[in-house]
């Protein structure tokens, strides 16, 4: 009788997850290149992979989306937790401003990563005017999606403009549930607002700051529409990103095979961090 | 459930799930750090192998008992 | 000394002291102004004229007018003034517009049936995602099934994969299966991915209904399915209208599936935008003009949304 619940969505997981991937898993083994896919289909092993383990330049592209991730992610920390900490406070209209500050994770990443490019144009876009503003700098003297020392940059940038209320608001989920009496205690011991902060709030709060670290790490290993729009990769290779470098073997130079095997890899790396994902949010259901 | 009130055997001792899902969790952790690493094109090298073993082990040891 | 003593005592510990609230008010109204100007500048170059949307140093007070709109909905081709005064007088508001940068409107552009094709794959995997995810979550949350906890991680891992790595087979798949560029291949894909949030986030709302209604119910003679339509269904209307449209906004906004399945036919909005192309090169005030209207249901679900949202991006774990 159950299964005839579940049946309808597994049956519909299954033929647009499962098979696919299947699939993908025996293409992986192969030598296609759907450009020439009059060739016969060869069977050539692991050699797919070994190629993608031992490239020099896959490694480089993964390790810039290490850097993109761990630099959002911190950023996206600091400024969502010290936001949800000054929420908490419960000033008047609050909740009003709250909610402007959530649109910017409720766009469409695409369309964000669009609209920045005309922000961030050295002449016409006001990004450089206001900061010429505050240094000095003349405007057209710098190119934020140009120029290879800033481009990294600019991506952390416009990611955590748009994700640091996604951490604010688990954040703020985490402050919430610490109950009052808790501080009433520590008040009674006269411990300070400093202390106070870090034997209570912080330890307090620890389990929502890795859901939210973990989820915006994941999503971010995996980015690729903002970017995709807002440097496509550029300049030179200085923010391609690993999803980005699959997009062009996959869709590009139409190498199935070998971009089936770098899926792949990052399939298994995704469901590796999703298991311990799945793992921190049930910690926070317990609470 | 019953057998949590009943002092663990060693069999059960072994295969609890605590220490092994740690284990497994390690291994995906440290396989991703292997794989974005920019100090050694080995570690590199050997990280899916990592992350992999890490993540079947993972599947398997959370339905060990808890 | 004694005042500030009597002051502080006064407030309820836990409640911050009004110096505080002050403070922390206002660098969070400074925050979310700051938070908010590029949008707002996007809305704004919607009315600029081309020229003023290009202008260096960048206007921030300027003449307001509908061109990007204009530009927007349609295709115009460029003529000779003289061209221009033999025609007859214009017969719209927008003809006199384009006529004024020497233009003439040629025909529609294509934003309409781009914009249809964002609404009907939207709500067609929404609504599917939805049926699929409240039957699906019923069952989880009230039947024993076996490895249910392995089900219910499979079905949220399918969400966590990278798009461009799904895209691969299915791009496959779909030519085999001549589905690709069509609604029906982006309706399968989006519900195939929203499905798996509608599950978690309905299985938490439908845990919260207490199963006593249901079991009255169950023994004055309903099926089970009479029971999940007449007793379930209509408690848990709140959370399956926040997850439709959370499933809703996800098909909305999504990029890379569409920009790598479709070309024409099927596109979606997203892809088409930044496509958008003038004179000389991008049509700024189009682009913008097309991005607000784009924006503005998000804006609406947003804060319809708000006491709902946590539970969406944590999939229901985290309930308030």
């Amino acid at each position: 009788m159950a299964w005839l619940f579940v049946a309808p969505t597994i049956a519909l997981l299954l033929a647009i997850n499962i098979f696919p991937l299947v699939w993908m898993i025996r293409l992986s083994f192969t030598s296609l290149n759907l450009s020439m896919s009059y060739l016969p289909l060869r069977f050539v092993g692991l050699d797919n992979f070994t190629d993608i383990l031992t490239d020099e330049d896959v490694w480089f592209r993964l390790q810039t989306t290490a850097q993109f991730v761990i630099w959002s992610v911190a950023l996206q920390v600091v400024i969502g937790y010290g936001l949800a900490l000054l929420i908490n406070r419960q000033f008047r209209g609050h909740s009003f401003w709250t909610t402007i500050i959530l649109l910017p994770m409720m766009l469409s990443p695409a369309v964000v990563g669009n609209f920045w490019t005309l922000l961030l144009q050295p002449q016409i876009g006001p990004f450089n005017y206001v900061i010429s503003l505050f240094t000095g700098v003349p405007p057209s003297s710098f190119s934020m999606t140009g120029q290879v020392s800033l481009a990294p940059w600019t991506i952390v940038l416009v990611d955590t403009w748009m994700w640091a209320p996604y951490v604010m608001l688990i954040c703020l989920a985490g402050l919430r549930s610490i109950p009052d009496y808790i501080y009433e205690a520590a008040e009674v011991d006269r411990a300070s607002a400093w202390r106070q902060f870090w034997s209570i709030t912080l330890p307090m709060t620890v389990p929502f700051l890795m859901l939210a670290v973990l989820f915006r790490a994941i999503e971010n290993f995996k980015m690729f529409d903002m970017v995709n729009l807002l440097t496509s990769g550029g300049p030179g290779s200085t923010t391609e990103l690993v999803s980005i470098t699959l997009k062009r073997a996959a869709f590009e130079k139409w190498r199935t095979g070998y971009s089936s095997a770098l899926a792949i890899i990052l399939f298994v790396t995704v469901f590796g961090a999703a298991n311990i994902y799945v793992k921190a949010l049930n910690k926070v259901k317990q609470r | 459930m019953s057998g949590s009130a009943v002092a663990k055997s060693g069999v059960s001792r072994w295969f609890s799930r605590g220490p092994w899902e740690a284990g497994a969790m390690t291994l995906i952790g440290g396989g991703i750090i292997m794989l974005v690493q920019p100090w050694s094109i080995d570690l590199y090298g050997y990280s899916f192998v990592t992350i992999l073993a890490g993540t079947i082990g993972y599947v398997i040891v959370s339905h060990f008992p808890e | 000394m004694t005042a500030a003593l009597a002051k502080s005592t006064a407030h309820s510990i836990v409640e911050a002291s009004p110096r505080s609230k002050a403070v922390a008010g206002s660098l969070v109204i400074l925050y979310a102004v700051i938070t908010i100007l590029p949008l707002l500048w996007i809305v704004a170059t919607a009315f600029k004229s081309q020229s003023d949307a290009i202008a260096y140093p960048p206007k921030v007070i300027f003449e307001p007018t509908l061109e990007g709109y204009v530009n927007l909905f349609t295709v115009r081709t460029r003529q000779t003034p003289d061209f221009i005064a033999k025609l007859p007088p214009p017969e719209t508001w927008y003809d006199k517009l384009v006529r004024q940068r020497d233009m003439v409107i040629a025909g529609p552009s294509k934003v309409v049936p781009r914009f249809v094709n964002s609404l009907i794959i939207g709500f067609g995997s929404t609504f599917l995602a939805v049926f699929l995810g409240t039957l699906a979550a019923y069952a989880f949350s009230r039947f024993r099934i076996p490895l249910a906890d392995d089900l219910l991680f499979f079905i949220l891992s399918t969400r966590m994969m990278p798009p461009v790595a799904v895209a691969i087979p299915i791009y496959l798949m779909y030519r085999q299966l001549n589905l690709t560029d069509t609604r029906l291949g982006m309706i399968l894909l989006y519900t195939a991915v929203n499905v798996s949030l509608a599950v978690w986030l309905l299985k938490g709302f439908i845990d919260e209904i207490p199963r006593e209604y249901e079991e009255a119910a169950l023994v004055d003679g309903y099926t089970r399915l009479q029971a999940l339509r007449k007793v379930v269904l209509p408690q848990a209307v709140t959370g399956i209208a926040a997850t439709a449209i959370f499933c809703l906004i996800f098909s909305w906004n999504e990029y890379a599936f569409a920009v790598l399945l479709t070309s024409g036919e099927a596109q979606t909005m997203p892809p088409f935008i930044p496509f958008i192309i003038g004179e000389g090169g991008q049509d700024w005030p189009a682009v913008a003009a097309a991005t607000t209207l784009f924006v503005v249901p998000i804006v609406l679900f947003t804060v319809l949304l708000r006491k709902h949202l946590l539970r969406g991006i944590t999939f229901g774990a985290v309930r308030k």
